[in-house]
């Protein structure tokens, strides 16, 4: 596919890439979304992850979407953006 | 980008297989080389002419770089420089520049002839971009390969809401031949963070909210205005108040690109009013670094923040606004405000002008509140049935304003605060005075809108004088 | 990575863990959807033939990448 390129409207004081969104310091408090993208053994893997996460002082929530085929679906990307302070997404094989 | 090529001294003929008149004149070629240097340049098949070797501008450089427009052209160079040219077939220019007294003989006179290709429509995008790109300075930004070209732009946070045109450098480059100036000029520092904005970037503005290349000066000046010390576009972006830039377009450059001074002149649908004004605030929004939740911090805020441009009309009885504040007789100019969205003001039986004056005073008393005087201005958006009540009875502009004045003396009495039991109002100290509601020169008067419809509108605005916003007009440039 | 690459744009920031053999995958898909930066986490492979224990095994050695895509100390 040929490259597209536009002209940067900014004043070119910050980078032209996206860049991650600042974190938090700890994990301690925080609500943790466990977002299982239903492929097997993934909630095997989560389980774990939940247990490790809750001995470290997060407050997990699971969540599971219909399939790992397509993104999840709307309504639950705004439920854990609603409910949660950061997101683990597993697992893809 | 390709560098301008320069052309060999003596006579330089430039021409295409396709045309005519190329192949015409192209039998006369080996006499004129024997009479001196001659370099043939053809734009298209590189095997014409038969008659003598020529040059291929398989990309067009020298044909662009030398401003050639038509085929063939014939060109005398010395030392490297250009001295004259002829167009097309002319037996007497030829004769004249070649040297030679009886060339062409048995041709016709003259023969027009043909576009060249690099000022064909087809191509001049391309071209443009392939020998003027170079002289964009901005950052090139890759879209991946997913994205979708509109997603792109709100994901990068470039759009006030609404989509935006892809700023491609084949539409920036069109955009800037909107303008005389450089694109490296500065135009202005834009606050709130200060940054020095080009008429690059003005233009990549421009092409992000829709604006045609001759909305460009037009766009070019208000930004200049916009980030005067006098407009203060700091506070005016800072303020809890609903206020932003109010455009106000003077002129006959208003009719040549299009705007709208008359039905619905304040609402949409019109091309360069809403892309005038909305290319102003994406530099704001996108140079300047002034964004709503940032250091936009309006309470309610107003639609008109997304564009707020229009015309005035060009037959006013009063003159046009710009010409009040000092723009010369018939100049394009624009007047810059801080002001909210505009209140409708309804009178349909006054046929006196003092009745008329009464009332749109008693409306504009109200401008904010009732209670609070001096310390706001406002354009007063006059509608042409409501101007004819006043021009009918041979009021003028001062006329019109005087009598407003008159009628906007209010007793300090009712000003104070907890007059008329409400808290809000002046300090006790006013109570004997009296106060007008507007400071001299705080009423802007400006004729637009539909020719049926017995309205005015008003536009308030926010604080006035030093510490707060004073309007701007300035001539727009080329 | 895609449902990562949504909920970053709504403030919530994120991890995505998959096994050794979507490196490459990965690596390419983030930079076509304009995002290399997006944090990310590997197991080994395979997976689907793992124990239970095996998987938790998975999940312990994972377990500080994690924590330390999604904090800041």
């Amino acid at each position: 596919m040929t490259s597209r390129y536009v002209l940067d409207p900014t004043g070119e004081r910050s980078v032209a890439e996206r860049e991650l969104l600042a974190r938090p310091e700890t994990i301690a408090g925080l609500r943790v979304g466990l977002l299982d993208i239903s492929k097997p053994r993934g909630d095997v893997f989560l389980d774990r992850l939940e247990t490790m996460l809750q001995e470290a002082g997060a407050i997990v929530q699971r969540y599971r979407k219909p399939t790992f085929t397509k993104p999840a679906p709307v309504d639950l990307r705004h439920e854990i953006a609603t409910q949660c302070d950061v997101v683990i997404e597993a697992l893809a094989d | 980008m390709s560098a301008r090529p320069n052309l060999p001294d003596g006579l330089v003929i430039v021409v295409k297989e396709e045309c005519e008149t190329c192949r015409m004149v192209a039998p006369l070629l080996p006499s004129i080389a024997e009479h001196g240097p001659l370099t043939v340049f053809t734009q298209d098949d590189p095997e014409f002419p038969k008659e003598l070797e020529a040059v291929h501008d398989a990309d067009l450089a020298v044909s662009w770089h030398h401003d050639v427009e038509t085929v063939p052209t014939l060109v005398r160079v010395v030392d490297g420089v250009e001295a004259e040219r002829t167009v097309g077939w002319s037996q007497s220019e030829w004769r004249r520049i070649t040297g030679i007294g009886d060339l062409g003989a048995d041709l016709p006179p003259m023969r027009p002839g043909c576009g060249s290709l690099s000022v064909d429509p087809d191509r001049i995008d391309e071209l443009r971009v392939r020998f003027e790109g170079g002289r964009l300075r901005s950052r090139r930004i890759e879209l991946a390969a997913l994205e979708d070209d509109i997603e792109a732009m709100f994901a990068r946070g470039w759009t006030d809401g609404l989509p935006v045109v892809p700023p491609t450098e084949q539409r920036v480059l069109a955009m800037l031949d909107g303008t005389t100036r450089a694109a490296d000029d500065v135009v202005a520092s834009v606050p709130p963070d200060l940054v020095d904005v080009t008429v690059e970037k003005v233009a990549i503005a421009a092409v992000m909210a829709g604006c045609r290349p001759e909305y460009l000066p037009w766009v070019l000046t208000t930004i200049e205005a916009v980030c005067t010390d006098e407009f203060n576009m700091h506070g005016v972006l800072a303020t809890t108040m609903p206020v932003g830039p109010v455009i106000v377009c003077s002129g006959p450059g208003t009719v040549a690109i299009g705007m709208n001074s008359g039905v619905n002149a304040l609402g949409q649908g019109n091309r360069a009013n809403l892309t005038i004004g909305r290319a102003v605030q994406l530099v704001v929004r996108n140079v300047g670094g002034g964004r709503p939740g940032g250091v936009d911090r309006a309470t309610h805020g107003n639609p008109g923040k997304l564009s707020f441009c229009f015309a005035e009309q060009p037959h006013s009885p009063f003159g046009t606004l710009a010409e009040s504040r000092g723009a010369p007789a018939g100049a394009n100019a624009i007047t810059v405000f801080a002001g909210e969205g505009p209140r409708c003001i309804v009178d349909q039986l006054s046929r006196e002008p003092e009745s008329l004056a009464r009332s749109l005073a008693a409306c504009l008393r109200t401008l904010h509140h009732p209670k609070l005087v001096l310390a706001f201005d406002v354009i007063l958006v006059m509608g042409p049935e409501h101007a004819r009540v006043f021009a009918d009875a041979g009021w003028d502009r001062q006329r019109v304003l005087a009598e407003l004045d008159a009628c906007l003396q209010l007793p300090g009495a009712e000003l104070v605060r907890g007059a008329g039991g409400i808290a809000e109002g002046l300090p006790e100290q006013f109570a004997d005075a009296t106060l007008p509601k507007f400071r001299p020169g705080g009423v802007l008067l400006a004729t637009a809108g539909g020719a049926a419809g017995l309205f005015s509108a008003m536009i308030g605005g926010w604080a006035n004088g030093t510490v707060g916003s004073q309007p701007v007009t300035r001539e727009v440039g080329t | 990575m895609h449902d990562i690459s949504d909920l970053e744009l709504r403030g919530v920031p994120g991890v995505f863990v998959a096994s050794s053999e979507f490196v490459q995958a990965a690596e390419a898909q983030s930079t076509s959807l304009g995002f290399a930066s997006i944090a990310r986490v590997f197991t080994p492979h395979p997976i689907q033939d793992r124990t239970d224990a095996e998987m938790r095994a998975y999940a312990e050695a994972a377990y500080t990448q994690v924590v330390a895509a999604l904090t800041s100390t």
